[in-house]
């Protein structure tokens, strides 16, 4: 069971980026992409990039780091991502045209899951995070 | 749900221990692939309906770029038409790639054309609008193929993590727990015969000494 959960965890994490860029570069890249853990590439829609620079504005567009993860808590009892990273943020505040948070997490349910991976659906990746309860056995 | 219990080898309060906190890991397993399996269906379902409308898109649109093309005909000689298509962009390229969907790497292929258009004036305005509606056919084939192709990869893993979900919801987690109970049941009925075993050695105590101080 131990390892049925390790592997499923692995599945969806090992796809992580080893190091993320940031939005500039990757417009100025031909082939815009960032290395994942597992040695393989995701690739970015150039069309999706533009359309997060138009919306954030040249100032922020240096700071946006991408892919923006959408953290999954296993712990909550509802589907539930949260996204930490203030400018990824703001992004997503304005593609759902919504109010930003007063502290970050935002919280994104599946309806806003649904609009944004229309909208940029390149720049978004899923991460699961799994908190053990205090005196769990690791 | 299945009403069977696991085969335990001894029912001891450890095998209970250990059996309490499989449960635990198998629920979150439970959660963790039920979350996953709500983000590939989602997507899937978005697929499927993109690729219903990008065919429905692709249909129409053939339709209009050939009409375009043959009424350009007549103003222009074939070979000519050839030529233009063949030089209208400095260069055409298909970029394949990939990217990941909740652990599923799925393609990701776009169209990119070097520089601005070449439309001049010496050929027929209708030359000109076929090409850019075969254009817009290009991309939509290429966007269709990136769907179909997603929605191939996505169902497949899809189909995987439901058969875990559903072995862990009607058949590992019911199981678990029923041995749980069955082993609760049991150390609660050990519990009660020795209760009663102690109740009838003491009663058999208390009937030796009676008889003992009696015949003294």
């Amino acid at each position: 069971m131990e390892r049925l959960l390790r592997d499923e965890l692995k599945a969806v994490n090992y796809m992580l980026p080893k190091r993320r860029k940031n939005l500039r570069e990757l417009l100025n890249e031909e082939y815009p992409h960032v290395l994942l853990r597992d040695g393989s590439a995701h690739m970015f829609r150039h069309s999706e990039l533009r359309k997060a620079c138009e919306i954030l504005g040249n100032e922020l567009c240096g700071n946006l780091l991408l892919p923006i993860i959408l953290k999954m808590r296993a712990e909550l009892k509802e589907m539930v991502a949260e996204v930490e990273d203030p400018v990824a943020i703001k992004l997503i505040c304005r593609i759902l045209n919504i109010d930003e948070p007063e502290s970050p997490p935002l919280r994104l349910y599946p309806i806003h899951l649904r609009i944004l991976r229309r909208e940029i659906g390149t720049l978004l990746m899923y991460a699961i995070s799994f908190r053990r309860t205090p005196g769990e056995e690791p | 749900m299945s009403q069977q219990t696991l085969r335990v080898t001894r029912p001891t309060k450890i095998e209970l221990i250990r059996l309490k906190k499989r449960v635990k890991v198998a629920k979150r397993l439970h959660k963790v692939l039920k979350d996953r399996l709500i983000i590939l269906t989602q997507e899937l379902i978005m697929l499927i309906r993109d690729a219903v409308e990008l065919r429905q898109r692709i249909c129409d649109k053939v339709q209009e770029c050939e009409s375009l093309l043959i009424k350009s005909t007549p103003f222009i000689d074939p070979s000519l038409t050839e030529s233009y298509a063949r030089t209208r962009y400095g260069r055409v390229e298909g970029v394949v790639g990939s990217r990941v969907v909740a652990g599923v790497r799925v393609p990701l292929i776009e169209v990119r054309r070097e520089g601005k258009p070449r439309e001049s004036p010496e050929y027929p305005i209708l030359l000109t609008l076929a090409s850019r509606c075969f254009e817009e056919l290009l991309d939509l084939t290429a966007r269709l193929g990136e769907v179909e192709s997603s929605i191939t990869r996505l169902g497949a893993e899809v189909a995987r993590v439901k058969r875990r979900v559903n072995a862990l919801e009607n058949v590992l987690i019911p199981r678990m727990e029923n041995t749980i109970k069955f082993l609760e049941f049991k150390f609660e009925e050990r519990e009660r015969e020795d209760k009663t075993r102690m109740k009838k050695v003491k009663q058999i105590l208390a009937r030796k000494e009676g008889t003992v101080s009696a015949s003294a």
